[in-house]
């Protein structure tokens, strides 16, 4: 009956249009006052949701992406990108998921990858005669590698969620291959449906233009070397790492590019502190969410029955991510980290999958489900880059959900997509 | 378009004390996530150069992202910028849809009244419990929440009054 | 009546058994009157939530760490003064005493009602040199729990303490972002940081219990005779855990040692004490009423 009333109220918010961080928010405290539990209780559920000191990082990775995209260093990733692959039929469609192979090693964050991307290339690819609905569906898809290529602040949450068992530098590790396979995928499948319908190929600019923006971008492409490296040799930690990358794109932006104003300063902050908030209630709230499923023992009631269908590993692998899919769809990444880890972790690891593997299927699957509608962030946030209707993207996504659905299953059925790099790097 | 040219004097007076609060919000959390940044360098710097790690770090910063997390997302509610799904108003008729929006205001403002009773309650609680390493009431890590509840009912009324005569900016998205 | 109990160790953790023990003696003797359902593994929040809950209602009863009560309970940091036991038993014989009489009639006012007192052992500091003496301590970055008491214990020591989050600690230590930590060998051994270090020296400087804590009013609303028998569960379940903890323990010892890690004893601890002087003198002055409880603790053999 409580579980009933949790659930009840939080679809009713959701269908009502509430947003979604603060329908779980009212569900939960709702619940908590239908068991009789004190709401001072509550209240302290939603706080501590965000009493974390390793969440530390996501403010981090989002201020250095904005300070990067207003600062220019995205511009100058997108010039070099532009220039090694843009000579390929439909060339723009690759040099964008290209792009946000890129990007995502340097910021955490899918959003930041679509606003900062998408506002330089989706109007380049409609200049150049390619539909906005292709533009807008491939810098949606693509985005997903911000948060699957490390550094990413949703892993970080995932390793909040397993419990601090998983080492954080690992599932950075973890994330590169597959990162790159789902590229891969997606640039593909770029390529076929660029040909189908004729767009044509950038001119190569030739090798020295090609070099000259290489080295443009390099100080941009350090960023990545910076986190991931300072954290591999011990001079800062995940957390502290993402600090350094905030202030490493600001020296970078403001005395070797010079394109940081006091103006586009205050915009970054301004954007940075709108995300990280939108995030951080989210987190808090489900954090409140989370502890009522377990009030309710959902966790508990999740592993029999799902082992209670099927003991094959397969069977079960396949359910996880059918679940977590449907869930994508409906919820937010963030929230659904944090209530999905402790139900189906012990689930996979009970069938002999490693962490890091689920971490990377789970993160996938969420990540696809960013992009579907109803509620789809990046769906969203790309959709008014590219000044469209939500239903017209919609309409010929699904060769891009192809893609990232046959990414989703190698990485699944795989183990060594995700497990060789760190197994063999340590960290 | 809500038009500008014959705003009832007593709404633009609310405009201007909601976009006064916004300011304030908006000055506060952007210093937070700044000072932030450089408390994380001086950590890095005071560890790895000074040999001295500053201990007051941590303990700042998390009550830093309370102000960040809570005020950021106040201001979310006056700008309706936090995630939701609209897909269920478009299918339905006007009347249904302007029930649909009220229902959610109202739930939002007693969702703000619980947050502002309890969470005031919670920091009262708190109070005397000093946190470790920097010496300062545990009653701030509670008290965005609860100021946060405040705006939540404060903005929310705003909406209300706002669909109830016919000037609710979220017209535009849904038409 | 249910009672929902909170415990942030996971399974095969002495105390998880002992909690378990606990629902399942407090069952029996009251007839089944009273039932506790055990939250294990924090999935109801972290320690200082979990007190805060307990305090609230929220949570009924639970396993907690005495460290972290001491700023909701002042009393209760005297457990947290470095160097103040001996040794294990002698810790337990100083709660048994009237030093603990005043911890625990403190603790039941702020709401969390001692019932009985579980052992988790002594916490020693673990390092990549070996630790004989404070000198050693001095210019490493050692990371310490959140604690005035224990900041100012490594400073007193020439150290560098590093608060630091407790996930983090792995990771720091294998790549050098800080020198050491310290903790007891179970925790030491679980948490893996054994194959990160290579030296554990037996400075045995924090000897912190844990204990079973209930809701002072719900305790307070039992009958008599229900409240004798939770207490009694409890002890039976304390004598239980301390009993497993004692094995497991020595266990985690044989297996770290096993792993290359060197333990070495702390000839004399005298030095030590030495350096601590600083430490007491300014916690005393800045806490005059806990000067005779400290006296009392001292003064037990
Ligand atoms: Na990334
Ligand atoms: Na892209």
């Amino acid at each position: 009956m409580g579980l009933a009333v949790l659930l009840g109220i939080f679809a009713f918010a959701v269908i009502l249009g509430t947003p979604v961080a603060f329908a779980l928010g009212i569900a939960s405290l709702a619940a908590f006052w239908f068991e009789g539990l004190p709401l001072m209780v509550g209240v302290q559920r939603i706080i501590s949701g965000i009493n974390v000191f390793s969440l530390m990082a996501i403010p981090f990775f989002i201020f250095a992406g904005e300070l990067m995209f207003h600062g220019g260093i995205a511009a100058r990733l997108v010039r070099f990108a532009s220039a090694a692959v843009g000579a390929v039929r439909g060339g723009l469609g690759i040099v964008n998921v290209f792009s946000s192979m890129l990007f995502g090693g340097i910021s955490g964050s899918a959003i930041a990858d679509i606003s900062a991307l998408g506002s330089i290339l989706v109007p380049v690819m409609k200049d150049k005669g390619y539909d906005a609905d292709y533009a807008v569906n491939v810098t949606v898809t693509s985005s997903i590698a911000g948060i699957i290529i490390p550094p990413s602040h949703n892993m970080i949450i995932f390793a909040i969620a397993a419990g601090g068992g998983i080492s954080v530098s690992k599932l950075f590790l973890a994330g590169v291959v597959p990162g790159i396979l789902m590229c891969v995928c997606l640039a593909i499948v770029s390529y076929i449906i660029a040909v189908r319908r004729g767009y044509q190929a950038e001119q190569f600019p030739g090798w020295t233009a090609l070099a000259i923006a290489f080295f443009g971008a390099i100080p941009g492409l350090l960023t990545a070397v910076i986190i991931v490296g300072g954290v591999l040799s011990g001079i800062f930690t995940v957390t502290e790492s993402g600090a350094f990358g905030a202030i490493y794109a600001f020296i970078v932006t403001l005395v070797v590019y010079r394109a940081l104003t006091w103006e586009s300063f205050k915009i970054a902050v301004k954007s940075s502190v709108k995300t990280t908030s939108m995030v951080m209630v989210l987190i808090a709230c489900a954090g409140a969410f989370a502890y009522m499923l377990t009030f309710y023992q959902v966790p508990s009631l999740m592993i029999e029955t799902m082992t209670g269908i099927s003991s094959n590993p397969i069977m079960i692998l396949l359910m996880i991510n059918i679940v977590l899919l449907v869930l994508g769809m409906i919820m937010d990444m963030a929230a659904l980290i944090l209530i999905c880890t402790p139900i189906f972790l012990p689930v996979a690891v009970g069938i002999g999958v490693d962490p890091l593997q689920f971490g990377m299927i789970l993160l996938v699957n969420l990540g696809l489900g960013l992009c579907t509608p109803p509620v789809g962030s990046c769906l969203f946030v790309g959709c008014a880059v590219g000044n469209l209707p939500m239903e017209k993207a919609v309409r010929t996504i699904w060769p891009f959900y192809l893609a990232i659905f046959a990414a989703l299953m190698l990485i699944t059925f795989v183990p060594a997509i995700s497990l060789t790099l760190p197994n063999l790097l340590g960290g | 378009m809500v038009d500008k040219s014959d705003v009832p004097a007593a709404l633009s007076a609310m405009d201007k004390l909601f976009d006064g609060i916004v300011w304030i919000c908006r000055v506060v959390t952007g210093v937070a996530l700044v000072l932030m940044t450089i408390m994380f360098g001086w950590l890095v710097f005071g560890r790895y150069v000074l040999n001295a790690t500053p201990t007051w770090v941590e303990q700042y910063s998390l009550l830093l992202i309370m102000l960040i997390a809570f005020l950021g997302a106040a201001v979310g509610v006056r700008e309706h910028t936090h995630l939701s799904v609209v897909a269920f108003r478009f299918v339905v008729p006007t009347q249904v849809r302007t029930v649909m929006v009220l229902l959610t205001d109202t739930m939002m403002a007693v969702f703000g009244v619980v947050l502002v009773v309890y969470g005031a309650q919670l920091t009262m609680f708190k109070w005397n419990t000093m946190i470790p390493l920097i010496g300062i009431s545990e009653g701030y890590r509670s008290l965005p929440l609860t100021i946060m509840g405040g705006l939540i009912l404060l903005f929310s009324i705003g909406h209300i009054i706002r669909v109830l005569i016919g000037r609710d900016e979220r017209a535009d998205s849904i038409e | 009546e249910t009672w929902r109990a909170w415990n942030i160790h996971s399974d095969g953790h002495p105390n998880t058994a002992a909690m378990d023990r606990f629902a399942e003696l407090a069952a029996e003797a009251t007839g089944g009157e009273l039932e506790i359902s055990v939250y294990h593994g924090g999935v109801l929040g972290s320690q200082p939530d979990a007190l805060e809950q307990v305090q609230l209602g929220a949570i009924d009863v639970g396993n907690f760490n005495l460290g972290p009560i001491g700023p909701i309970v002042k009393e209760a940091n005297l457990v947290s003064l470095p160097f103040i036991f001996k040794d294990v038993p002698h810790m337990f014989r100083v709660l048994d005493g009237e030093a603990g009489e005043i911890v625990s009639a403190a603790m039941a006012d702020a709401g969390i009602l001692p019932l009985a007192y579980f052992d988790a052992g002594a916490r020693s500091f673990y390092t990549q040199k070996e630790i004989n003496a404070p000198e050693d301590v001095a210019g490493l970055k050692i990371r310490v729990m959140n604690n005035d008491l224990y900041t100012a214990m490594i400073s007193a020591m020439g150290g560098n303490p590093s608060p630091m989050a407790f996930g983090e600690v792995y990771q720091s230590l294998k790549t050098g972002v800080v020198d050491g930590a310290e903790n007891n060998f179970p925790s030491f051994k679980n948490v893996a940081h054994y194959e990160v270090t290579s030296n554990y020296s037996l400075s045995e400087h924090l000897i912190i219990p844990e204990c079973i804590c209930v809701n002072t009013a719900n305790f307070n609303a039992l009958s008599p005779e229900m409240q004798d028998a939770v207490r009694g569960a409890a002890e039976e379940a304390a004598m239980y855990q301390r009993e497993l903890w004692a094995v497991q323990s020595a266990e985690a010892r044989a297996e770290v040692e096993a792993a290359g890690v060197a333990v070495n004893e702390i000839a004399d601890k005298g030095p030590f004490q030495a350096a601590m002087v600083s430490v007491y003198d300014d916690y005393l002055a800045a806490n005059p009423d806990m000067r005779t409880l400290v006296e009392i603790a001292q003064a037990t053999e």
